[in-house]
């Protein structure tokens, strides 16, 4: 159990930042796909150039090892990201 | 410090700040816990837990046994704890509400229709499900986690995203797009 108690604060401040940032709001979501509210991209876009700064300089001072990503399948990765996005602009999240 | 607790409580912060707030977690998380975000993957962990209670047999196929092995871990413990996160910080900035349809702009295009809103959140939560099962994670799982490491499936899994993403609202909302 206390080995999962880091899981629950991760997922309680990702929550947390999720809801400060409206992402939680369908309007916040459908509208990135109606350009008339970007908040989606801004939000996603920031966090990946401040965590890859941040996880490639541990990276490189040995503190961090990658977590082994998901593989590169291009099919796969692009049909379901496309399927996915059909569900996102529906139900708003 | 009235001004940093005024901040703190307030309903929206700029999304610059909640996405650096992001990076920083997620950079905290690998150091500290070896993993990064998820959360698509968790009900496929809960639903194996769950088919093993209705039918063993079921539960004993390829992707419970390989892909998404079911058991409450780390993936539903982060789950519960973004709804726990993010209720908090709803009822703390004081923007708590139950509703049953969610939103004015949905009722603005769509109607009051609760039933509506909700077959459109279910259909669309399972084509969530499964393009995420596809690629391999969902916004969090895939397209942070794994844009935060540059994974290429990131940023292919994203275009996909938006391509879609926009057409379907298009489609959606017709004339009113």
């Amino acid at each position: 159990m206390t080995a999962l108690l880091p899981a629950l604060i991760v997922g309680f401040a990702f929550g947390w930042i999720l809801q400060k940032s409206r992402l939680t709001q369908y309007a916040k979501i459908v509208n990135v796909f109606r350009f008339t509210d970007t908040a989606v991209l801004k939000f996603i876009l920031t966090s990946i150039v401040v965590g890859a700064g941040g996880i490639y300089l541990l990276k490189d001072m040995g503190l961090v090892a990658l977590t082994g990503t998901t593989p590169t399948y291009i099919v796969g990765n692009l049909l379901g990201g496309l399927i996915f996005g059909a569900g996102m602009a529906g139900a708003g999240f | 410090m009235s001004k940093v607790m005024r901040w703190f409580k307030s309903p929206e912060w700029s999304p610059y700040i909640g996405g650096a707030g992001l990076g920083l977690l997620g950079i905290l998380a690998l150091l500290f816990t070896d993993r990064l975000f998820g959360a698509s993957g968790a009900f496929e962990n809960v639903a194996g837990s769950i088919m093993h209670v209705i039918s063993p047999a079921l539960a004993e196929n390829m992707y419970w046994k390989f892909i998404m092995p079911a058991g409450f871990g780390f993936g539903v413990m982060m789950l519960i704890g973004i709804f726990l996160g993010s209720m908090a910080s709803a009822l703390i900035s004081g923007t708590f509400k139950l509703r049953a349809v969610s939103d004015d702009q949905w009722v603005q295009v769509f109607g009051p229709s609760r039933w509506k809103r909700w077959g459109m959140l279910f259909g669309g939560a399972i084509l969530l499900e499964y393009g995420a099962g596809i690629a391999g994670g969902c916004t969090s799982g895939l397209a942070i986690s794994g844009g935060v490491q540059l994974a290429p499936a990131a940023f292919l899994f994203m275009a996909g995203m938006f391509i879609s993403g926009i057409i379907t609202a298009m489609i959606l909302y017709g004339k009113r797009y």
